[in-house]
């Protein structure tokens, strides 16, 4: 998005602590709007290729090229979003949740029924840690609905 | 440290967690109308931390206003919420909306007609 004095917003941003120029430049390039374009060539999966023709022609998607950019920022803002976070938490790591925080976080998005169940979400937490090596706040909803199935 | 900080963070944490496993599952979006009553300037040096989180915003534009103009009148609620309204009209199903005030979202998601989740922050 651009500003009225014309600097990206990115630009004005100055530079968090713990966070890397080449994260900063990241940063900077998927704020910047407009740009022009580039010609490129890439070696893509023929079936995926056909597979994007047909989703052309299903009018989901207006080229291969839209797809292939729609496909690259969500990468790239997913690793970003990754890499702001623990950047924050570099600066401040008492506002880092843990796992059974994010746990219970994800169950409100999703409106899943153990979201009623904080105390339960927390045992899941400490549980599946016994059982796998760095869980996902998914693995730790799953792990609560099995405790909750268990003493149903 | 404020407690609330802590819980946001525990829902972007959620959002980055199922874009990194799937990339775009998830996208967090705030109304340009929530920005200004939150004092939420992007320039602002202060805004740094949270500029970085790839939170987009939903602009109070022509026809988002169209669209908030008659839950506005409808529901009596703020010019704020109306907007988010908007947002929430036009955004892909399904949502989640993170909120300090539950009743009056609940009576807009209803008086939209989506399907939304509405989260106590």
């Amino acid at each position: 998005m651009a500003v009225d004095d014309g600097l990206t917003c990115g630009a004005r941003r100055g530079t968090l602590s713990g966070m890397g120029p080449r994260l900063q430049r990241l940063l900077d390039l998927l704020d910047e709007a407009g740009g022009g374009t580039v010609g490129t060539s890439m070696r893509l999966p023929v079936h995926l290729r056909n597979a994007a023709g047909v989703a052309i022609e299903l009018g989901i998607g207006a080229s291969t090229a839209e797809f292939t950019v729609q496909g690259m920022r969500a990468v790239l803002e997913a690793f970003a979003q990754r890499a702001a976070l623990d950047a924050h938490y570099a600066a401040h790591p008492d506002t880092r949740p843990d796992l059974a925080e994010i746990a219970l976080a994800t169950a409100e998005l999703d409106d899943h029924p153990i979201a009623s169940h904080p105390q339960l979400i927390r045992r899941a937490a400490d549980g599946v840690q016994h059982i796998k090596d760095d869980p996902t706040p998914d693995d730790v909803l799953v792990y609560a609905a099995g405790l909750a199935a268990a003493a149903a | 440290m404020h407690r609330k900080h802590r819980r946001a963070l525990a829902f972007v944490e959620a959002t980055a967690a199922r874009n990194l496993r799937r990339a775009g599952t998830v996208r967090l979006v705030v109304p340009t109308a929530v920005r200004v009553e939150a004092g939420w300037d992007r320039r602002a040096a202060g805004a740094d931390a949270i500029n970085r989180l790839r939170v987009d915003d939903a602009p109070l534009g022509s026809r988002a206003a169209d669209l908030a103009v008659p839950v506005r009148v409808d529901l009596g609620v703020s010019v704020t919420d109306a907007a988010l309204a908007a947002a929430v009209a036009t955004a892909p199903e399904p949502h989640a909306v993170i909120t300090s005030d539950a009743q009056d979202l609940r009576a807009i998601a209803d008086h939209v007609g989506t399907s939304t989740t509405v989260v106590i922050l």
